[in-house]
């Protein structure tokens, strides 16, 4: 027993392999399970993140087709009036997204328009930046979610407080203190071998002894992550194998990470805040047929989602918020496809959101050199998911203090 | 730098940092040069290496070989696929799955590049020039097939990056920007006069050649006008000017005026500072250490001045200085699964790619010619993720049981003692880079504790046991920093 690290005891032995659980852990779910210190209404409540990956094209996502203008910049990408899903007399969604107008008719899904940031940027990896550390001025390390894992009190033994679904972790989920681990599928998050168990955990240990005969930037998170893959690839499958679904998910690379998201978060590992992407819908040419396809995947995944979350009571307790680096060009350009924009609407999804339309529609004729001003600041909807959803308060995670929308039940 | 990328702690002497070192030399060292300038060295590399003087090591990975007929590329489909004529006079059922057949052709194909380049990196006698075209396809990135880069446009583009592995970067800026992948992946094969599309003049200037904050966004619209009519020749594949869709008049780039075209937007790129700094840094934080010093970053910028962007003198610098070999250096990176993966294969004296590699690889987030998007694959932390290290371990456990472990002449020469043994894996795969706790976890493992067979190192479980214990020694956190 002398390898073993403090708060871990012996299950058992299976065919020569030691099966270990974390007693940190266990206790972790119990702690989830109370209501947060702080503000109130957090709860067993999750967030999960959407990042429409690439620049997604508000203008034909929620399609302004009230407005004449839109048909003259888009002479050959406009979707027809004729085929918009409404949802007021000036905009609707696409065509594709019929499973999500669905929800939208229950009053599940909240449409804000307009949503960007001042003085926008039209690179990819920097406006991503920008919405993932919710800091438009300066560089920052950490994402608003890594901060908000800081800052959240929650069990700190707990390895799955934040989960990426995905192969690299995102930048909104870096924090100074929680590692968030990226589980893309349960097949790949598993170890081959067993006979190296206790030799690793042990290996993890000496570097922090600073026996090594070098120093490396990188060698005690190389030791740290190594250890969650030692014990989190011998929890997780455990602790998730009890969840049952008879939902059916399309068969996408987005179904499939909504369904291993809809998994964890309805096997009470107490997990907070999730993350799946979704595109790319960087549709420079020939935008209509990626766009279309990926929107209806999109809707189709969303709704399969929440036919899972709600056959196991999970529907309004997790809340799905979108969001793309920016919107697109409203003029489109000479290959059938749209250049990088700004502003753009995101979706706020769940059976916790009072549905409905928000913000501004789109100006398409007073711009910003051809692309749509925003009028309502992202951080203004990460204030709201933070203090009325996840119940902690937003001004230190976002360095300021920004207005809520209604958008939460 | 963007996130994930650490400087190591300690105190940089920049007066010192380029000049040429002339310490210890050991094969420790020639190892760390082998990590960097190749992907990793096979004992006896490492110990030929060790053998010649600093400055002979590096210059044996720079002034390498000709390899123009060293390993032919397999042969892959053409562009423009005959067959896409052939689609003419079809019903719609007909062509889609002409289409569908004719795609699944290319991915065979790119499979069979993958696995051609992946031998070619183990098996070079340029291990350098492997290196190069490995980090210029990560930073020039274009991605097979989506946007119709077929595959002999990827292997063109592959073979493009290893001509000019340590040539000239002004050069080399200049032809990819007439690089067919390239054309159609950033979409300037699509744009024109009447509708300027900026990907491209975009990326350029952002990712390629200056960094974000060099440039305003007029600079892009205003460069992008001038790489109209860059396009690609849709019966040939092969650039060409089409002067028609070209726009002639007036641009005004980086506070110079005229009608620009393509070549003068790279010549006036390349006559600016941040070039310089921007390919420093590049350089380092590939080469030495993340997010390197502004002064270091300087100080190598200047002798890429002074060399004109030739990579061949900048980079002979940059593997013989103080810097390069510095303990701030050693062990400062993360290596990149396609590094961990050759490198494996290197260690353990493997002379072909095991089986199952490309899906190894695709486990670990890096499958060749398929970077993420136009950033390339982001390094550093940003490899040390729970289920990107699983799929690395697990690509461990498989090779150490593959047949091919067999041809492994020093793996089959491993003393027959726990003790011994355990120095010789530890020295070998890690060149005794883990504290001496490690030895005792491995001896006990040699020795068969903590498994139902109980009993010292023997020649009844000698080859299950060395496999195992190469494998605990590529599980070591050191195994992963490249």
């Amino acid at each position: 027993m002398t390898t073993m690290q403090r708060g871990k005891f012996l299950l058992g032995a299976l065919s020569g392999i030691t099966v270990v659980a974390n007693l940190d852990h266990v206790l972790g779910r119990a702690l989830a399970d109370t209501p947060l210190p702080g503000l109130p209404g957090a709860g067993d409540r999750v967030l999960l993140l959407i990042n429409l990956q690439g620049g997604n094209d508000g203008l034909n996502c929620v399609v302004p087709y009230g407005n004449p203008l839109y048909y003259q910049m888009r002479p050959s990408l406009a979707v027809a009036q004729s085929d918009v899903l409404t949802i007021d007399q000036n905009v609707g969604f696409n065509p594709q997204m019929r499973a999500l107008k669905a929800m939208y008719d229950k009053g599940n899904v909240a449409v804000v328009q307009t949503v960007g940031y001042p003085d926008p940027d039209h690179s990819h990896f920097r406006s991503t930046e920008i919405w993932q550390t919710a800091a438009p001025e300066k560089y920052e390390h950490t994402g608003w979610l890594g901060r908000y894992l800081d800052e959240a009190q929650l069990p700190k033994d707990n390895l799955f407080n934040g989960v990426a679904v995905a192969q690299v972790l995102p930048e909104v989920l870096v924090s100074n203190q929680v590692d968030v681990p990226s589980i893309a599928s349960l097949n790949g998050y598993g170890l081959l071998s067993d006979r190296n168990a206790v030799s690793k955990r042990t290996y993890t240990q000496l570097v922090t002894d600073n026996q090594f005969p070098f120093a490396s930037p990188y060698l005690g998170h190389v030791a740290e992550i190594e250890d969650h893959a030692q014990r989190g690839s011998e929890e997780l499958p455990k602790l998730v194998a009890g969840y049952k679904t008879d939902a059916t998910y399309p068969a996408t690379p987005l179904g499939r990470s909504l369904a291993l998201a809809a998994q964890i978060a309805g096997s009470n590992l107490g997990t907070k805040v999730l993350y799946v992407q979704h595109g790319s819908f960087d549709t420079h040419t020939s935008q209509k047929a990626t766009q279309d396809r990926l929107l209806g995947e999109f809707s189709e995944a969303i709704s399969a989602f929440y036919s899972d979350l709600a056959a196991h009571g999970n529907d309004k307790k997790v809340l799905t918020l979108t969001f793309s680096e920016f919107g697109r060009r409203i003029a489109e350009n000479g290959s059938h496809g749209t250049d990088h924009g700004e502003a753009s609407p995101l979706f706020a999804i769940g059976g916790g959101v009072k549905g409905g339309l928000y913000g501004t529609a789109p100006d398409l004729s007073n711009t910003n050199m051809g692309n749509v001003r925003y009028a309502t600041d992202f951080r203004s909807i990460y204030a709201t998911v933070l203090e009325r959803w996840l119940g902690r308060p937003s001004q230190k995670i976002l360095s300021g203090n920004f207005d809520q929308l209604p958008i939460i039940a | 730098m963007a996130a994930g990328y650490v400087r190591p702690a300690g105190r940089l002497d920049v007066m010192t940092a380029l000049g040429p070192y002339g310490g210890p030399w050991d094969e420790r060292f020639a190892a760390h040069l082998l990590r960097r300038a190749g992907f990793s060295g096979t004992p006896d590399e490492v110990a030929r290496l060790a053998a010649m003087s600093p400055h002979d090591a590096a210059e044996s990975l720079i002034h390498f070989p000709d390899t123009s007929s060293f390993s032919p590329p397999p042969s892959v489909m053409d562009y423009p696929d005959p067959r896409r004529i052939a689609f003419k006079g079809m019903d719609d059922m007909a062509k889609r799955d002409a289409a569908r057949t004719r795609r699944q052709e290319a991915v065979g194909n790119v499979l069979a590049l993958q696995q051609w380049w992946l031998a070619r990196m183990l098996t070079t006698p340029a291990p350098l020039q492997e290196k190069m075209t490995f980090v210029l396809h990560g930073h020039f990135t274009t991605a097979a097939i989506q946007k119709g880069v077929w595959p002999n446009l990827v292997l063109a583009q592959n073979q493009l990056f290893r001509q000019y592995a340590l040539g000239n970067l002004h050069d080399l800026t200049l032809a990819v920007s007439k690089d067919p992948g390239m054309l159609l992946y950033l979409d300037n094969a699509e744009n024109n006069k009447s509708h300027p599309n900026e990907n491209y003049a975009r990326e350029l200037m952002e990712l390629f050649t200056l960094g974000i904050g060099n440039y305003s966004e007029e600079d892009i619209r205003q460069s992008a006008r001038a790489f109209t009519g860059w396009t690609i020749d849709r019966q040939t594949g092969e650039f060409t000017f089409n002067e028609r869709n070209h726009d002639d008049g007036s641009k005004t780039f980086l506070s110079r005026t005229g009608n620009f075209d393509g070549k003068d937007i790279v010549d006036i790129i390349y006559q600016q500072r941040s070039a310089e700094t921007f390919w420093a840094t590049t350089l380092l934080s590939e080469f030495v250490y993340n997010d390197p010093e502004p002064e270091l970053v300087d100080a190598f910028a200047n002798v890429i001045s002074r060399n004109k962007f030739e990579l061949a003198p900048s980079m002979s610098v940059l593997l013989r200085s103080n810097v390069f070999y510095s303990p701030r250096a050693y062990r400062a990176l993360v290596k990149s699964p396609v590094e961990f993966v050759i490198g494996a294969h290197k260690q353990m004296g493997l002379k072909q790619i095991v089986a199952g590699t490309p899906a190894a690889l695709r486990d670990m987030g890096q499958i060749l010619y398929y970077p993420p998007n136009v950033a390339g694959w982001p390094g550093g932390a940003n490899w040390l993720t729970s289920q990107m290290l699983i799929a690395r371990e697990n690509f461990i456990a498989k090779m150490v049981n593959a047949p091919d472990m067999t041809q492994s002449t020093w793996m089959a020469q491993v003393p027959m003692d726990a003790n011994r043994a355990s120095k010789e894996l530890v020295g070998t795969i890690l060149q005794g880079d883990a504290p001496s706790q490690a030895y005792v976890q491995l001896i006990a493992y040699l020795n068969g504790s903590g498994t139902s067979a109980l009993g010292m190192l023997s020649a009844e479980n000698y080859d299950e046991r060395v496999r195992g214990a190469a494998y605990l020694t590529m599980a070591m956190p050191a195994y992963q920093l490249g």
